[in-house]
């Protein structure tokens, strides 16, 4: 069986309107996701991580290279990629229920069937007695869990998540990532995680991209052999199966940064 | 305790001090204006054929309702009656301007919020349109609708429609790209992206428009059927004015202002109430 997402040879340029020089993006980028795999990047900011995650929703055209999702050439959104955007996109016009239970709306399930599914997910990322509050009566993080939820209950097939929890304290982010990991291990849904964080990448990833900096470039590729279940953050601390792979990103992360200060 | 003390403390209740208070400040220089006006016309510093009277006003509606049975007739709005008549032909223009103006507006404005096509196509006439609109075109409506209705109307519309189609146009731009991305990835088409997201996300720029439609419309309109009306109030304070009955002016211009204060009281505000202040997307004045 294909891999899930296959991008091959992407490269993408923004053209600029002022001064006539194209920003390059992403630079002869390929890598695959197994069906059921959790795969993170990481990667300095700015080096084309986000350009990655728009082209293969499709919200961004690509011109150079291939990406395909299920075999077949991305050429739009579709509702079987979800996003998590990196700036929450919760409709401040709709309340936490509403928002959650949109992407079913826009299926056309019936309300009933709606109401059900919109709770269990509304339970899952613990928002129980905000179904009726708007965005704007929620926290950072609530509001993070809210779109978390919101994407997850469209059930879409693959789920493309641009460092959702970048904007949490660290408590909330530890259950977050907790939260995910078992949602992971429920849905066997095939995710690309965006991320800064190299703890979070290992703690997530089932194999970790690191891109170089501007243009993204893949510079290596980290494999963690975790088996879900065990990923607990009390008992991974000390995992040498979970530290190690760690450790590497690190490194591989911080020659990024240093570089060119040698 | 007094009667005093206890009606105050009973308003406090049902309205709330905070509440109380703004409104009572709001009041204040009304007073002071009544005052001065009553003043005048106890001193004579300016003679009734520049200030009348205030009874002289309430005297004026009775004089307006010739032919209507007291001020019963008047209260409810009997069409026959000259003063209500007037009334309800200015708004009625209003309230016909805002059925036509308000959803082919919207329409356009939100067509050309998020087609390049539609905004080349629409932004230049709407900037020179906007410029000539108001009472500009009067001469030329009566030119070709003569004097009435549809000279009022037209001036009215050309107001109304120009201010809503830019602040809907100027709201979609303004919704961030976002939004309509997510609603994208899961599924939506277009018509999902414009009820759900462009049409809510605009709405605060919507309602501004409307509320500044009302105001500069209802004041085109007014300007509008001095010259070019045979009915309304407009009309009627420049007939009133012309046979020196300062009474009916001063009424004429009394009720213009209440009008326009009790539709953005009951109208426009609770408006914004309901929608945009609950998603907290506007700034809460308290
Ligand atoms: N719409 C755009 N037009 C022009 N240039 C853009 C556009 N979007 C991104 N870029 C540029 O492309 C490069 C990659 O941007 P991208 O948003 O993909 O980075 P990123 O890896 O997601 O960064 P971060 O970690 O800070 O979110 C940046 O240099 C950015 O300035
Ligand atoms: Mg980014």
């Amino acid at each position: 069986m294909p891999a899930k997402l296959v991008v091959d040879r992407l490269s993408h340029h923004y053209p600029d309107e002022y001064t006539g020089e194209d920003v390059h993006a992403l630079d002869q980028v390929s890598l695959s996701v197994e069906d059921g795999e959790f795969s993170a990047v990481v990667g300095p900011s700015g080096c084309g991580k986000t350009t990655l995650l728009n082209i293969l929703a499709g919200l961004l055209p690509h011109t150079e290279g291939s990406v395909q999702v299920d075999g077949k050439e991305v050429q739009g959104p579709g509702p079987d990629r979800g996003v998590v955007f990196q700036e929450h996109a919760i409709l401040p016009w709709r309340t936490v229920a509403r928002n959650i239970g949109h992407g079913l709306e826009i299926q056309g399930i019936p309300k009933s069937e709606r109401e059900q599914k919109v709770q269990e997910f509304i339970d899952l990322v613990g928002l129980s007695g905000f179904e009726e509050r708007y965005p704007h009566e929620l926290s950072g993080g609530m509001k993070q869990r809210c779109a978390l939820a919101r994407t997850l209950c469209a059930n879409p097939v693959v789920m493309l998540m641009d460092e959702p929890f970048a904007a949490v304290d660290a408590q909330t982010r530890i259950t977050l990532q907790e939260e995910l990991n078992r949602i992971a291990i429920a849905t066997r849904k095939t995710i690309l995680f965006i991320t800064h964080n190299v703890d979070e990448a290992a703690f997530l990833g089932d194999r970790c991209f690191i891109f170089s900096r501007r243009p993204g470039k893949l510079k290596a590729t980290v494999k963690i052999d975790v088996p879900r279940e065990k990923r607990i953050w009390k008992d991974l601390l000390s995992e040498k199966a979970y530290t190690d792979p760690r450790d590497e990103i690190l490194r591989l992360v911080r020659e990024e940064v240093f570089d060119d200060e040698e | 305790m007094s009667v005093l003390q206890t009606a105050s403390i009973g308003l406090q209740k049902r309205f709330g001090r905070q509440r109380l208070r703004k409104i009572l400040l709001g009041t204040i220089p009304f007073v002071v204006l009544l005052a001065m006006w009553q003043m005048n016309t106890a001193m004579e510093w300016l003679p009734p054929v520049y200030i009348p009277p205030m009874a002289s006003i309430w005297e004026a509606i009775y004089t307006l309702s010739e032919g209507c049975a007291g001020a019963g007739a008047v209260l409810s709005m009997q069409y026959e009656c000259l003063f209500t008549n007037h009334i309800l032909s200015s708004l009625g223009r209003v309230g016909l301007s805002l059925v036509i103006g308000i959803p082919s507006g919207i329409t356009l404005g939100v067509l050309a919020g998020m087609s390049r096509r539609f905004a080349h196509a629409l932004e230049p006439i709407g900037v020179f349109a906007n410029a000539i609109s108001g009472i500009a075109w009067v001469p030329l409506a009566i030119v070709w609708f003569g004097t009435g209705w549809l000279t009022t109307l037209f001036i009215l519309l050309n107001t109304v429609f120009w201010l809503i189609f830019f602040n809907t146009l100027l709201g979609v731009r303004g919704v961030p790209r976002v939004y309509e991305n997510s609603v994208m990835t899961m599924g939506g088409g277009r018509w999902a992206i414009i009820s759900q997201v462009y049409i809510p996300g605009a709405l605060p720029s919507i309602v501004t428009g409307v509320r500044m439609s009302m105001g500069f419309g209802w004041r085109a309109l007014i300007a509008a059927e001095m010259i070019g009306g045979d009915s309304g109030l407009g009309f009627m304070i420049f007939v009133s004015a012309a046979e020196y009955k300062i009474e009916e002016v001063f009424l004429g211009v009394l009720v213009i202002a209440i009008m326009w204060m009790i539709t953005d009281r009951l109208l426009l505000i609770p408006l914004e109430r309901w929608t945009i202040q609950r998603w907290g997307m506007v700034w809460r004045p308290d």
